[in-house]
């Protein structure tokens, strides 16, 4: 009898808890009691070990030849190249030509090393990563109005006691399935809102006096929630009080809301009314409100700008740093939390550290052995550093870890034609994704069965992800490749391979910082005891954030006055539409995962573009047809889902497919000012039906 | 560092304070020199709100739209409770009631617009004249009214307070005029608490903005509301009687037929005119409002704008063309003012810094209506004058395009107090109205405003507001593709399929479907479905 191993789900970042248990033929999930999934597991945590033996799996580094195709090559063959290739890169170019994108599934032991060996080993500026995709808005309305950004400052279960909570922009019923037996409570009493243009499946959980769907234009969010302010306001229900004794900066809000008077909110937001009157009081009922953003209304071009204002909305009922009530925002990827703390930021070292703080550069290079003066700089955020590929003085060189670029950046075809301007492109996978097929070489790394490390959910709680299964020989672990490269490039510092020492240092670089981990050991978090960072050395950790005071100099909250830019919407003719994209239940991200997994691919083989019926009529697209969209940048085919759920003005893209599906086809690479998030949530779009035969070319 | 622009704004209210907000990056930076000149002592407040204020439901602070230390602290001039009494356009400079001559190199006019009151005997009115003397303007705005006691207009704070002290003693209303402004105050006024009439002319309130039907529905709603409707009345003078004090205060309004309308206060409500004396004194074109040109600039002075409530934008006409004045005028809403506020200040900025022109001001489309009232939904724009059987007019042509014909579609339901008209041509809209469904009005306007194209089966729009509005056929809970558990994306079908199969517990069926086995908040459903499908 094979020992069972005690682990966490490879996807998203609720990180239900499960079991694997090695047998003949594979390994077996059982979902594990875990206060966030409560044993259950949803359909991607079922069927998540299919991968470890996927004949698709690459098991040995494979090199481009001169025609084209790909050959396996020894790993010293391999990384002699690369070392090679980074190393002249470097010297012609100079180090910023070689950029490296990282991921928000990799563990923080891997983020940290990424972040470390991009600014030591290649002594590059150039690191970003695709949580600039996912949580980089609502990171910067956090750390803007509270001085430090944990998705959620309180414990998931604490959902469990509330009367009412507001969840904007995100299907946590598909995203995240496990989570929503966290708001049966607000459900009972009547109390979920759900903000979303479509009626989703986590709408849907507001029939039947459960609560109440709210279904705005795309868009159009910002609006709504100086509206919601404007009502708190106007109707006498703030906390007066707790603005005072917590917040600064309520008078400038109060001002600068008294130009969304209801009535011009419903004209641009579509929202009547009452239902924005009712939603408001509800709001400020108590006892027990939580407001909870998602992607829906974070990634857009002012995305900072409507975190911000679900924060104030929270400040002025009195809901942040309490026992009963919170702001949060809802991170996607797995360690979408810890992915965002330890350095892969292009502006950010370990602990949540600024880079341009000569402070922070000092304790980090003290930890890292090199002199402050030798860390570079502040990089470019994502969109810029991916459009950076191939210009002058651009990047020249590129390595990507656990991404999938050409899938999920905006403006799909120009991160293409960017990457075929490249010198060089190194991608560490598990599979060929569709950006390991453009590389010069791919190194194959372990999965999340095979390797230890430490993940941080989306409470911030710090989790072990245990080895249960051995890697198939010819993979290597990422911190593996670090070490080897590093001493191939003669880079300073110390390049553990071992992750218990990689967490060790990460702990200590971590120490004073925001994200403060120095508390924390291999040893205790394998007691299972709940680790809420900050958990700095001596504490026991911090469940709950905010109680006593805001984490800036003076403990106070910032109410940071926004505004929206007025933006006048295309007339929707003929076919155009705004265009939304998101997830399905089955797939995860750019699907290089769930695609690969035969039951989740059967049950959505293809990308499907909802539409209402109404519209799909007008358009003379039948439901299952082929249609056409485009926008200046691409054009996507694709089959239509005929659906009254969405409304009439929108179009619904799932962004798991690639190819001609590949919703990222289409979207802007336009991005927000402060957050760098790319205006994934509003694309203007043309649609129009395809003749059935030779749909597809 | 180059000289600063000298920028003089006369008129804080709201429009002008947006674009003092607007401009407020150019006077960081050095390059504009502003200086504001308002009538009124207070900060500039929002006028939208003034009848939920005279009514008591909003708070002083709930006018505030703008932060004015921030425009001090930037370097802005600002001089309220300051009258500007004439502008000299060859020395460019204007004169304030303080005797203070202000040079500028632009100035910008945003003095707003004043109630209208209406020829009644009784009532004292100053005669509008355009060639009226300045001294004479100013007293127009003065904050002593001319009205006899018992009488007030509802523009400015005074007014509002004067209201506010009536509806607060629970007292008789009447309201003079049944356009948004006086519905809004009688509505708010008979749901404070106090005793509300409509006096008006035609047949139906809010006659310019709505049809028969439209305004039927809504005078039907109102007095549901309990305000007393009272149409196709001429009002012809008052009644007073003596206060203690021996001062004639307002008893009642006599209409035409001889009708009295007691109250104990007479709310004038007859719409507003554009303050354009100032501008007409200056020698410029005039008609309803300042006349300007698409880019907001007077007809003859390139250094002078207007905007808001007081321009009248219509393109300049070529040298030689017809002297008649152009038609329309200014629309008397704060969202077309705002949008001049900002492009202007846009505008200015480009200019200014020698950076790329702006593009041109957009066309505003015809403006939406809305009343604000609690429990009263009433929308519309736009052209709503077509019924559905009319005759088939002549083909309109826009130039050699025969357009489409207008179609009208419509739904009246006046038991339940709904109405809605949609008049579109070619599927889109060109006006509507829509009373007592919110949810479709807010529907119809954003399609109205982006100029979208509507479903051929219209009365997808009419079911936003029903009581069984769930938009997917999914009222069968047991369905087959109904979906039962959303953590694995199981359906009905498939849990029968697998009770067929022969499992029939909640266990095995989440043994072999993994329905049941994410959040497990589906068990129970689980459960009935098998006792379902067994029976």
């Amino acid at each position: 009898m094979t020992p069972a191993t005690s682990t966490h789900c490879p996807y998203c970042a609720l990180q239900c808890a499960m079991t694997l248990t090695p047998d003949v033929g594979g390994v077996t999930v059982a979902g594990r009691a875990f206060p966030t999934n409560r044993g259950g597991l949803c359909k991607k945590g079922w069927t998540s070990a299919e991968l470890l033996s996927s004949p698709e799996r690459i098991l040995e580094p494979m090199l481009r030849q001169p025609d084209g195709t790909f050959a396996p090559a020894s790993w010293e063959e391999a990384l002699d190249l690369v070392a090679g290739r980074l190393a002249a890169g470097r010297a012609e170019h100079g180090a910023d030509s070689v950029g490296v994108f990282g991921g928000g599934g990799l563990t923080n032991e891997k983020a940290y090393q990424l972040g470390k060996f991009a600014r030591l080993a290649l002594g590059s500026s150039r690191i970003d990563y695709n949580g600039r995709f996912c949580m980089s808005s609502a990171a910067a309305a956090g750390n803007r109005a509270f001085g430090l950004d944990r998705g959620l400052p309180f414990r998931v279960e604490d959902l469990g006691a509330a009367r009412t909570i507001l969840i904007l922009g995100s299907n946590v019923a598909q995203t995240m399935p496990p989570f929503i037996a966290h708001l049966d409570g607000a459900r009972k009493a009547g109390g979920l809102i759900v903000v979303d243009p479509r009626r989703t499946a986590t709408a849907r959980l507001t029939d039947d006096g459960a609560g109440m769907h709210i279904q705005p234009t795309p868009g159009s969010d910002l609006v709504l929630l100086l509206g919601l302010i404007n009502i708190v306001i106007s109707e006498r229900l703030v906390d007066t009080d707790y603005v005072a004794r917590r917040t600064v900066g309520f008078d400038a809000l109060r001002r600068s809301v008294g130009r969304w008077w209801t009535e011009r909110v419903q004209e641009h937001t579509g929202v009547p009314v009452w239902q924005l009157r009712e939603l408001a009081r509800r709001l400020a009922e108590g006892p027990g409100t939580y407001i909870l953003t998602g992607r829906g209304v974070e990634q857009h071009a002012d995305g900072t700008d409507t975190a911000t204002a679900a924060i104030n909305l929270s400040l002025i009922l009195g809901l942040v740093g309490t026992e009963h009530s919170g702001y949060g925002t809802l991170t996607g990827q797995g360690n979408g939390q810890g992915g965002r703390e330890h350095g892969q930021k292009c502006d950010q070292l370990p602990g949540y550290r600024k880079i341009t703080d000569p402070a922070a550069r000092a304790h980090v290079a003290g930890v890292w052995g090199v002199h402050p003066d030798s860390l570079p700089g502040q990089g470019l955020p994502a969109v810029e550093l991916l459009a950076a590929m191939g210009e002058p003085g651009g990047i020249r060189c590129l390595l990507v870890h656990g991404s999938n670029v050409v899938v999920s950046a905006p403006n799909a075809d120009r991160v293409r034609a960017g990457i075929a301007a490249l010198d060089f492109l190194v991608v560490c996978d598990f599979f060929f994704s569709e950006t390991a097929a453009l590389a010069d070489v791919v190194l194959p790394v372990t999965q999340w069965a095979e390797e230890e490390g430490t993940m941080t959910s989306l409470e911030g709680r710090v989790i072990r992800r245990r080895r249960a299964v051995d890697a198939p020989a010819g993979v290597r672990s990422e911190l593996w490749i670090f070490r080897e490269l590093a001493r191939r490039l003669d880079a300073p510092g110390v390049y553990s391979a071992n992750p218990a020492e990689v967490f060790d240092e990460l702990c200590r670089a971590s120490a004073g910082g925001t994200a403060d981990y120095s508390g924390l050991s291999y040893g205790l978090l394998d007691t299972d005891e709940p680790a809420y960072w900050p958990y700095p050395a001596g504490s026991t950790g911090t469940p709950r954030l905010f109680l006593d005071r805001f984490a800036h100099a003076d403990g106070l909250a910032r109410i940071v006055a926004v505004q929206a830019r007025s933006t006048d919407a295309p007339a929707q003719v003929g076919g155009t539409l705004t265009l939304i994209t998101g997830r399905l239940l089955e797939h995860y991200q750019s699907g290089t995962q769930t695609r690969r997994v035969a039951e989740l691919l059967t049950a959505r083989p293809e990308a499907r573009a909802q539409l209402h019926p109404a519209t799909a009529d007008r358009l003379g697209i039948a439901d299952g047809g082929w249609l056409e969209l485009s926008s200046e940048r691409g054009t996507v085919r694709c089959r239509a889902e005929a659906s009254a759920d969405i409304r009439a003005d929108t179009v619904f893209l799932p962004f798991h497919f690639a190819g001609d599906e590949c919703a990222n086809l289409l979207t802007d690479d336009v991005t927000d000012p402060i957050s760098g998030m790319p205006e994934f949530k509003k694309t203007t779009v043309r649609v129009r039906a395809l003749q059935e035969a030779g749909a597809r070319a | 560092m180059p000289v600063p622009e000298r920028i003089v704004l006369v008129g804080y209210g709201p429009v002008g304070a947006r674009f003092v907000e607007e401009l407020l990056p150019l006077v960081r930076d050095g390059r504009a020199g502003l200086t504001v000149v308002g009538a009124e002592a207070a900060d500039a407040y929002n006028r939208v709100l003034i009848a939920e204020y005279a009514v008591g439901h909003a708070n002083r602070d709930d006018l505030e739209i703008t932060d004015t230390s921030q425009a001090l602290d930037a370097g802005v001039r600002l001089l309220t409770g300051t009258s500007v009494t004439q502008v000299n356009r060859s020395r460019r400079t204007v004169s304030l009631g303080t005797g203070e001559q202000l040079p500028y190199d632009r100035l910008v006019l945003a003095t707003g617009a004043r109630a209208n009151v209406p020829t009644l005997d009784g009532v004292k009115r100053l005669r509008r004249d355009v060639m009226m003397p300045a001294a004479d303007a100013a007293a127009l705005d003065s904050a002593e009214a001319p009205l006899p006691r018992g009488v007030t207009a509802l523009r400015d704070l005074d007014d509002a307070h004067t209201v506010l002290a009536a509806v607060q003693a629970a007292r008789r209303i009447v309201v003079l005029g049944a356009g948004v402004l006086g519905m809004e105050i009688a509505l708010a006024a008979a749901n404070a608490g106090a005793e509300a009439s409509v006096v008006y002319h035609g047949d139906i309130p809010m006659g310019r903005n709505l049809d028969r039907g439209g305004g039927a529905v809504l005078a039907r709603n109102a007095r549901r509301a309990g305000v007393t409707m009272i149409n196709h009345s001429r009002a012809e003078s008052l009644l007073f009687h003596q206060d203690d004090d021996g001062v004639a205060r307002f008893d009642a309004l006599v209409c035409a037929d001889g009708k009295q309308i007691h109250g104990d206060l007479l709310l004038l409500s007859c719409g507003v005119g554009a303050r354009r004396e100032l501008a007409h004194l200056a020698g410029l074109p005039v008609s309803t409002g300042i006349l300007v040109d698409e880019d907001l600039r007077s007809w003859n002075d390139p250094d002078i704008y207007a905007i808001g409530d007081c321009a009248h934008v219509a393109p300049k006409p070529a040298a030689g063309a017809s002297s008649a004045l152009p038609s329309g005028g200014p629309s008397g809403l704060v969202g077309p003012g705002w949008r001049q506020a900002d492009w202007l200040a846009a505008r200015f900025a480009a200019e200014i810094r020698g950076s790329d022109s702006t593009a041109g001001l957009a066309p505003q489309r015809s403006n939406v209506v809305m009343l604000k009232a609690e429990g009263i939904d009433v929308v519309a724009a736009g052209d709503i004058g077509p019924e559905p059987w009319d005759a088939e007019g002549p083909q309109a042509h826009t130039g050699d395009c025969p357009s489409a014909p207008l179609s009208v579609s419509q739904w009246a339901d006046p038991e339940h107090g709904r109405y809605v008209k949609m008049v579109t041509r070619g599927g889109i809209l060109e006006g509507f109205v829509c009373v007592g469904m919110p949810r479709t009005a807010a529907e119809l306007t954003l399609l109205f405003e982006r100029g979208s194209e509507l479903p051929a089966d219209r009365s997808v729009l009419l079911r936003f507001d029903g009581p069984d509005y769930v938009p997917t056929a999914g009222g069968d809970a047991f369905a087959p593709d109904a979906t039962v558990c959303w953590c694995n994306g199981v359906t009905v079908g498939a849990i029968t399929d697998s009770a067929g199969a022969g499992n029939a517990t909640v266990a095995c069926i989440g043994a072999a479907t993994r329905a049941g086995t994410g959040c497990g908040g589906c068990k129970t459903r689980i459960g009935e479905i098998l006792t379902h499908f067994a029976q």
